[in-house]
C-alpha cells in the first residue's frame, strides 16, 4: 500500500503500539471523565492507610510491623492496590471490550497486558505519596535497599501478567469465578504481609505463607526503608512462584483462547 | 501471485444450548478426544482460495455460517479444524458497531480504531477530516459514540474502516442500515476500493448488491460449502433451493 503502517500485524512493534493505545485510552477515561481524576489513584491507598494506622497505632497496641508504621503500611499498600485493581479488572477483561475483541484482530493477550500496564502507570503516579510520607515521618531512613524497588516492580509485572492470562479466560467462561476472585482477593489482603511483616508470622505458617508470591515481592518493596526485614527464603520462593504462575498462565491462555472467542 | 485468502478444510464447532455443561476436562482435552452431544458444526470441510483483487459474495440463509466464516477470515474466531491463511491485513466491517467504544467521543474512537489497525498517528491526523466528512458527522465530533443514532454509527464505522489501507475488506450486511443517499456513497467507495485492487468479501441478502460488486459467489448451507462459482450461478442455485 501507499504508506507504511506501524509494523506488520503480528510484529512486536504493532503489539506495543496497540498496547499503548489501549492503556492510554484507559488512563484518559479514568482521568478525564471523573471530577477528582488523579486523586482517585491516591485516595484509595491513602484512606486505607489512614484506617489501619488509626486502628493499629491508636486503638490496639500493635506488636507487628515496623516504625514508622505509616511508611511501613504505605510501602506495601500502594503495590497492593495495583495488584488488587488489576486482578479485579481481569475478571471482566474480555466482557468489557467484547465488541472490540469480536471485531478487531489484535493479539488477545493485549486485553490482559493493557490492564497491567494502565494500573501499573497509576501505581507509579501514586508513588509521590510514599515519598511524601517518607520525608515527613520522623525516623525514616532510606538506604541502598531502594535498588530492590525496580526488581519488585518487574516481579510484580510477571506475576500479574501470569495471573491475568489465567484469570481472564476462566472468568469469561465461568461467571461464578468473578465473585470467587473477589472473595479470594479479600482473604489475600490479610494473608499477605501488608499490615504486618514476614518476621511477625509464627513458625509453621511462615513457610506456608512464603508461597504467596506477594510476600516476597512486598519484602523487596520495603527494602528501601526496612533493610532488616530481609528474608532470603521468602524472596526466592516469591520469585520462583511468580515465574511458575506466569508459565501456567501462558499455557492456560493458549488452551482457552478458542472457547473464549466463541463465547463472546 | 500468492493467494489473498486460503481456507483449507475449515471447521468450527459451537455449543447448541447455553446450559450444555462444560467440564474442565473438556476444555483441556484435545479437539480429537471430544465428542459430545449438544455441539454442532457451524462450518465444516470448507475449502477455497481467493486471489488478490477478487470480489466474493457469500450467500446463504440465516444461520448457515456466513458471518462465522467472515469472523474466521477476520481472525477474531479460531477454527477447530483446518486453517485460514490471510495475506495482509483485514479491514472488517463486521457487526453494526464494529470496534467502537460507547463512552469515548467520535474523535477518540476514530483515532483508536484506526490506530489499532496500525495506522500511524500522522496519517490519522491527515485523513481525519476526510473520514468525518464522509460520515457527515462534522457537528458530532465530540459526542460520545453511544449517543449517535444507528445510522450515524454505521456511517462512521464504514467511513473509518474503508479508509484503512488493508488489502482485504470484509463487509457483513451493514449497508442495509444507512439511508439511500449514504448507501450510494458507500457503493461508490467500494467501487473505488475494488478499482484499486482490494479484495472484497461480502455478505448480503440483497441480490442487487451481490450482483453489482461480486464476480464470484460462495453458497453456504448447513455449514457446508455447497457451491463455489460465478455469482450469477450461485444466486440462481440459491433461489432454486429457497425460492
Amino acid at each position: 500500500m501507499s504508506h507504511a503502517a506501524v509494523g506488520a500485524p503480528g510484529t512486536p512493534r504493532r503489539y506495543l503500539h496497540s498496547l499503548w493505545l489501549l492503556s492510554a485510552r484507559d488512563l484518559k477515561v479514568r482521568y478525564s471523565t471523573s471530577f477528582l481524576g488523579y486523586l482517585w489513584s491516591v485516595l484509595d491507598p491513602l484512606v486505607m492507610s489512614a484506617i489501619y494506622w488509626f486502628v493499629f497505632t491508636q486503638i490496639f497496641h500493635r506488636s507487628a510491623g515496623e516504625e514508622p508504621y505509616i511508611v511501613f503500611l504505605i510501602s506495601a499498600l500502594l503495590p497492593w492496590v495495583w495488584f488488587n485493581s488489576s486482578v479485579s479488572d481481569f475478571t471482566k477483561a474480555f466482557k468489557k471490550d467484547s465488541r472490540l475483541v469480536r471485531s478487531t484482530n489484535i493479539p488477545r493477550s493485549i486485553w490482559v497486558n493493557r490492564t497491567v500496564l494502565s494500573k501499573g502507570m497509576e501505581f507509579l503516579f501514586s508513588l509521590p505519596v510514599l515519598v511524601l510520607f517518607a520525608v515527613f515521618s520522623p525516623g525514616t531512613q532510606v538506604g541502598w535497599g531502594i535498588l530492590w524497588f525496580p526488581v519488585a516492580v518487574v516481579l510484580q509485572v510477571i506475576l500479574l501478567v501470569g495471573l491475568g492470562l489465567l484469570v481472564a479466560p476462566l472468568c469469561a467462561l465461568y461467571t461464578d469465578l468473578e465473585r470467587t476472585t473477589g472473595l479470594i482477593l479479600r482473604a489475600l489482603f490479610y494473608g499477605t504481609p501488608i499490615i504486618y511483616s514476614v518476621s511477625n508470622i509464627p513458625a509453621p505458617f511462615e513457610t506456608v505463607m512464603s508461597f504467596n508470591p506477594l510476600a516476597g515481592i512486598f519484602t523487596l518493596y520495603r527494602m528501601a526503608f526496612f533493610p532488616d526485614q530481609w528474608h532470603t527464603n521468602t524472596v526466592l520462593i516469591g520469585a520462583v512462584m511468580s515465574v511458575l504462575i506466569f508459565a501456567l498462565g501462558v499455557w492456560v491462555f493458549r488452551t482457552l483462547e478458542r472457547p473464549v472467542l466463541k463465547e463472546l | 501471485m500468492p493467494a489473498a485468502i486460503e481456507v483449507t478444510d475449515l471447521g468450527v464447532q459451537f455449543r447448541r444450548n447455553r446450559r450444555g455443561r462444560r467440564s474442565f476436562k473438556d476444555l483441556f482435552a484435545g479437539a480429537s478426544r471430544r465428542s459430545r452431544p449438544g455441539q454442532f458444526w457451524a462450518l465444516r470441510n470448507v475449502s477455497f482460495t481467493v486471489q488478490p483483487g477478487e470480489s466474493i459474495g457469500v450467500v446463504g440463509r440465516n444461520g448457515q455460517g456466513k458471518s462465522t466464516l467472515l469472523r474466521l477470515v477476520a481472525g477474531v474466531l479460531l477454527p477447530d479444524e483446518g486453517s485460514v491463511a490471510v495475506r495482509g491485513g483485514v479491514a472488517p466491517l463486521i457487526e453494526l458497531t464494529g470496534g467502537f467504544v460507547g463512552d469515548l467521543t467520535v474523535r477518540e474512537n476514530v483515532r483508536l480504531t484506526a490506530g489499532l489497525h496500525g495506522m500511524p498517528k500522522a496519517e490519522i491526523t491527515r485523513r481525519y477530516e476526510d473520514m468525518i466528512a464522509f460520515a457527515e458527522l462534522e457537528d458530532f465530533q465530540d459526542t460520545p459514540y453511544k449517543h449517535l443514532s444507528n445510522g450515524m454509527k454505521v456511517r462512521l464505522a464504514f467511513s473509518v474502516v474503508s479508509q484503512l489501507d488493508e488489502p482485504i475488506l470484509l463487509v457483513d450486511e451493514v449497508l442495509a442500515v444507512g439511508d439511500k443517499a449514504f448507501r450510494e456513497k458507500c457503493y461508490a467507495r467500494i467501487d473505488e476500493l475494488l478499482a484499486e485492487g482490494r479484495t472484497l468479501f461480502f455478505v448480503s441478502h440483497n441480490e442487487r448488491d451481490l450482483r453489482r460488486f461480486c464476480k464470484r459467489g460462495l453458497y453456504l448451507d448447513k455449514g457446508a460449502l455447497m457451491l463455489d462459482a460465478g455469482i450469477d450461478d450461485v444466486l440462481d442455485r440459491y433461489n432454486a433451493d429457497h425460492g
